[in-house]
């Protein structure tokens, strides 16, 4: 094929332009501070020492923070699978009426710019003493990934003929049946692409976790990368050892998961 | 299980959602909306707070600030999503042919998707510092600059910044979408057209996109509406500067609430950025008529 070469220098500088930028933030990493601001600029460390990554655990403490990370997230993502499934379930295969008064609703969420509805909830978590809480900012990002994940499921609901649940029922299979031996194994990718992405989308959040859990006890890590400051310079030794810190995990998981990943997002574009 | 009994759970089971709805969205809303009409200043939040009309709003029509925040907002919105859904679609006709490396690609493609924004602003941060940073130093050593670009000081390049910043974070996730739009183009279209002897271009504009034109109304809405809510990015790479040049809508909103403590003007901010995301929708009727479908 004639093009081959152009494409394979599409793919060169496609997964360069991609890769570069997060690969100088790794070397930068292991620099000290006269090599991160050198010039001419210096490519490699001298030393591949992890001192960095010591210092940036001792300036902050970066693994209270992933966990509270991991909890906002963990406990958003449950509850989003739970919820939406439901609603998914509720739109797609009963006759309920008002479904597109409720589904406009759902569209609404989905316009509302979060600093619409920052206040007032910074002030409904205070009032009831939760504020700097993880459940909090949990519930909150329930409320802000409900679309998505309702539109995804509810495609994948409807692929499901209904002479399958029939069929089934005139077999004799209960309801709980119809749902766990039916409904559940084909939903199921659905549920795991858009855990991924709920999981994914709430811990990288920073407008709500800045403001809703501004203290150390709740606070999230992408919050916390943001408050490494230095009186004459920016610390860029702590910042980029940090991020890289909280950044390697989610991608060696993403990466380990991407065929399905991948194939969920493309799966969710046919269903619109 | 009878048509009742499945009609009952179909209710039920939207309680939940009903729920997260009210207290989480809808009672927001119209606090927002209604605190927008109040004088109201978190110093003074005890003594309650004055009704005012739209003055509010009048004030914010008047606000130099406000009209520069809109302006590079605006900008910014139509200048980034021209941007990534062009290149967006470039990649994802790449990538919907057979190649090797392949699956390569779009594996690596998750990579700035799933690192957070603020991680991406810190790193471009870094790489677009004047004297430093590794852009400087490539363009200078190819010899495409002679002085060093004043990519963060200077009101110009700030933009470009942000926009190229913003583009290599999301530029992956559109040309992931817009390939699975892609696939869903029937290939006995493109033999008919080929057959009819249209070329590339021609199948492309003729019969590839009015049959994506869907998704990709729905993902360029979608985009449009994350765009003009910036904030994240920004808040880290810039902070708004220099001069408030690249101070977003959003930003400037949150200014108003969190740092000036003032509930009552941030507040109308906020419902003018709601308005703007709605007239934005409005715009792309066809891409929200798809999301209401059941």
């Amino acid at each position: 094929m004639k093009k081959t070469w152009k494409i394979n220098l599409f793919t060169v500088i496609f997964l360069m332009a991609i890769l570069l930028p997060f690969v100088w933030l790794v070397l930068a990493s292991f620099k000290n501070m006269k090599e991160l601001y050198a010039y001419p600029v210096q490519i490699l460390p001298s030393s591949w020492s992890i001192r960095n990554f010591a210092e940036a655990l001792r300036e902050q403490p970066i693994l209270q923070y992933v966990k509270n990370s991991f909890l906002v997230s963990g406990i958003a993502t449950l509850l989003i699978i739970v919820i939406c499934s439901m609603t998914s379930f509720s739109l797609a295969r009963t006759a309920i009426k008002g479904k597109k008064i409720i589904l406009l609703l759902i569209l609404t969420i989905a316009l509302l710019p979060p600093v619409t509805l920052l206040n007032p909830i910074y002030m409904m978590l205070s009032n009831l003493n939760m504020l700097n809480s993880i459940t909090g900012l949990a519930l909150v990002m329930v409320a802000v990934e409900l679309p998505s994940g309702v539109w995804y499921l509810m495609g994948f609901f409807q692929t499901i003929p209904m002479e399958l649940e029939e069929s089934a029922m005139i077999d004799g299979a209960s309801v709980p049946q119809i749902f766990t031996k039916i409904l559940i194994p084909i939903v199921s990718p659905g549920v795991f692409t858009i855990s991924i992405m709920t999981f994914i989308n709430v811990w990288n959040n920073y407008i709500f976790a800045s403001v809703l859990n501004p203290t150390k006890k709740a606070r999230t890590v992408t919050v916390a990368l943001t408050m490494f400051s230095g009186e004459t310079y920016t610390p860029w030794h702590l910042i980029a050892a940090a991020a890289v810190f909280v950044s390697i995990p989610i991608i060696i998981v993403v990466l380990i998961l991407q065929r399905r990943i991948i194939s969920g997002m493309l799966e969710g574009g046919v269903k619109g | 299980m009878n048509g009742k009994k499945r009609l009952m759970m179909g209710y039920l089971f939207l309680i939940p959602a009903a729920l997260v709805f009210v207290f989480l969205i809808a009672y927001p809303v119209f606090n927002t909306v209604r605190t927008s009409f109040y004088a109201s200043r978190i110093q003074t939040i005890r003594d309650g707070a004055k009704f005012v009309g739209l003055d509010n709003y009048v004030e914010m029509f008047r606000d130099t600030d406000m009209w520069t925040s809109l302006a590079f907002t605006v900008k910014f919105t139509v200048i980034s999503v021209i941007l990534e859904t062009v290149i967006g679609m470039v990649c994802a006709l790449i990538m919907n042919r057979n190649f090797r490396g392949q699956g390569l690609v779009r594996a690596m493609i998750l990579v700035p998707w799933c690192i957070p924004t603020v991680v991406s602003g810190l790193m471009w941060s870094y790489m677009f510092a004047e004297s430093y940073g590794i852009i400087n130093y490539l363009l200078s050593a190819a010899h495409v600059i002679k002085d060093p670009v004043p990519w963060i000081t200077d009101k110009g390049w700030a933009f470009a910044a942000i926009t190229i910043a913003d583009v290599w974070k999301t530029v992956p996730y559109m040309s992931l979408l817009l390939l699975s739009g892609l696939k869903t183009v029937s290939s006995d279209y493109l033999e008919a057209a080929a057959i009819d002897g249209a070329n590339s271009v021609q199948k492309f504009f003729r019969v590839v996109l009015p049959n994506m034109k869907n998704i990709v109304l729905v993902a360029v809405m979608f985009r449009t509406i994350s765009s003009f809510r910036i904030y994240d990015l920004i808040k880290v790479l810039t902070d708004g500067g220099p001069q408030n040049s690249t101070k977003s809508l959003t930003m400037y909103a949150m200014e108003n609430y969190f740092t000036y403590g003032n509930l009552g003007y941030g507040a109308a901010l906020a419902t003018l950025t709601f308005l703007v995301s709605l007239l934005i929708a409005g715009l792309f009727q066809d891409g929200v008529k798809s999301k209401m479908e059941v």
